[in-house]
């Protein structure tokens, strides 16, 4: 076999492409990890995720202490809202929202809030008592806590 | 101690008006149209569906408002169309997941009439089932109702109503027994629901009833339903059949057993071939209903283009006893806006 130079400068080129390739492929498999917040009124401060997913689904109209359960979320074209899709409701964004246009427009839940941003977000969960979100982050804002899910901080 | 009662009744008006005006009202207006082209003898026709408004209002902390109004094509108005009130519901939640709902209802006596509204984007198949149009059941009721939901770990749900029976207006009851409807549901597990209900009304004697034509005997009426819903990520079902049973003084108590089952495949998210299987069965001496057995199949493709835009083709075939058998292809594009 004779070695020419110029060849290595092609499979530089070809593994460079096939690096990038796998880059991607582990960027997109990244799952975004899940905060659930909420106002300090109203929701507890650990919950099970049976019972976050069942609140989110609208199946709860009261908390415990009486406080209206208010849903909060981004919407489901961002990352976030994404993400929430996924692992809370186990459907795509444009099922989640047909799921709500259903519930809301029979009589049997409010819609929740869908939002642009994460800080328009944890506006409204500091400023809405009984308020319940779902972001990707530890939120700083007062009048908010993060709810332990399983144990845990994130899922 | 008579201004004390006063001065208590105005301090408790002023705490529902001010826990409103506090809280700040949210309201949705969302609207939903469909349109239609059918084949059926030979013939090809293009249709306007119903075009359906819906406003909602979280009015206060408890009380919210849905209300929904259809235009839709009348023959026997000026313009060719009319506009109805199909709802007008204001709820008040009294405690955790119970209320109190005082309006115009979708009578909960089955799944489809409790969960699908008049839009029909969200209708897994194009028509309803033929127990609809062959007015087995009260769609509406005008009167009061308690309602619970997601109770306990069977997610248990219950109905309760008092309304004008068959024969009344919105506004007037034609007489002075009012229709009962008791219903309950539970959902075991994610997308399946079990649910039974008992109506009752008397029907009097010239009453007019669901098909605008009136009644020639007092009727006593009592209707059993019961209904299998599941709709998963991949089959969805929905199976209900109501038991009819009118009484007359001369005719006694006649039968009619009404049922449908539907099934959808989701051989993609938004590609689901259906099939629905309808039968009506009436006894021989039934006097209330339009006594025509009738079967029907309906096989069809439903595509969610989004979750506001959904196509569905659709081929029915029909027999009854009367009018013998039909044919009929329909497509319908359906929206929300």
């Amino acid at each position: 076999m004779i070695f020419r130079p110029f060849n290595i400068l092609v499979y530089r080129k070809y593994f460079s492409i096939i690096l990038l390739l796998f880059a991607g492929v582990i960027v997109n498999g990244q799952e975004t990890t899940l905060i659930a917040i909420s106002n300090t009124k109203g929701a507890p401060s650990i919950m099970k995720m049976a019972e976050l997913k069942s609140v989110l689904k609208g199946e709860k109209q009261r908390w415990n202490d009486g406080t209206k359960v208010s849903i909060v979320l981004m919407k489901t074209n961002t990352p976030v809202g994404e993400a929430t899709c996924q692992k809370i409701y186990n459907m795509s964004g444009d099922k989640v929202k047909r799921f709500w246009l259903g519930l809301s427009f029979s009589g049997k839940a409010d819609a929740p809030i869908f939002c642009n941003s994460i800080s328009e977000l944890e506006t409204i969960v500091a400023q809405t008592p009984g308020a319940i979100a779902i972001l990707d982050k530890i939120s700083i804002s007062t009048n908010t806590k993060t709810i332990v899910v399983d144990g845990k901080n994130s899922f | 101690m008579k201004e004390l009662k006063f001065i208590a009744i105005l301090v408790i008006i002023n705490s529902f008006i001010s826990s409103s005006v506090l809280y700040g009202q949210n309201t949705q207006i969302k609207g939903f149209v469909d349109a239609l082209a059918g084949v059926q003898n030979d013939k090809l026709s293009f249709a306007l569906g119903e075009q359906d408004l819906f406003i909602t209002s979280e009015l206060s902390d408890r009380f919210s408002f849905l209300g929904e109004s259809v235009f839709r094509f009348t023959n026997t108005t000026p313009t060719k169309f009319s506009v109805s009130i199909e709802r007008i519901v204001i709820k008040y939640n009294f405690y955790g997941n119970h209320n109190l709902l005082v309006g115009k209802h979708h009578t909960p006596i089955n799944y489809w009439n409790d969960t699908y509204h008049h839009g029909r984007v969200l209708f897994p198949t194009i028509f309803r089932p033929l127990l609809f149009d062959a007015n087995i059941i009260p769609l509406h009721t005008t009167g009061i109702g308690l309602q619970g939901h997601n109770l306990g770990d069977l997610k248990f749900g219950y109905d309760f109503m008092v309304g004008n029976g068959i024969g009344s207006t919105d506004v007037l009851d034609n007489d002075a027994r009012k229709s009962i409807t008791a219903a309950m549901h539970i959902k075991p597990a994610e997308g399946l629901r079990f649910g039974i209900s008992w109506y009752n009304d008397g029907i009097a004697k010239g009453a007019v009833g669901h098909d605008g034509i009136p009644v020639q005997w007092a009727v006593d009426q009592n209707l059993f339903s019961g209904s299998i819903a599941y709709f998963g990520n991949k089959f969805e079902v929905l199976a209900e059949g109501t038991l009819a049973i009118n009484k007359t003084d001369t005719t006694g108590s006649q039968r009619t057993l009404a049922s449908y089952i539907y099934a959808g495949f989701k051989i993609r998210e938004k590609i689901v071939p259906y099939a629905r299987l309808d039968n009506l069965s009436f006894q021989e001496g039934e006097i209330f209903y339009n006594n025509n057995n009738t079967t029907a199949i309906v096989g069809g493709i439903r595509y969610n283009i989004n979750y506001v835009t959904t196509v569905k083709m659709e081929y029915q075939h029909q027999h009854a006893a009367k009018d013998g058998d039909s044919n009929r292809f329909t497509m319908q594009l359906a929206i929300g806006f």
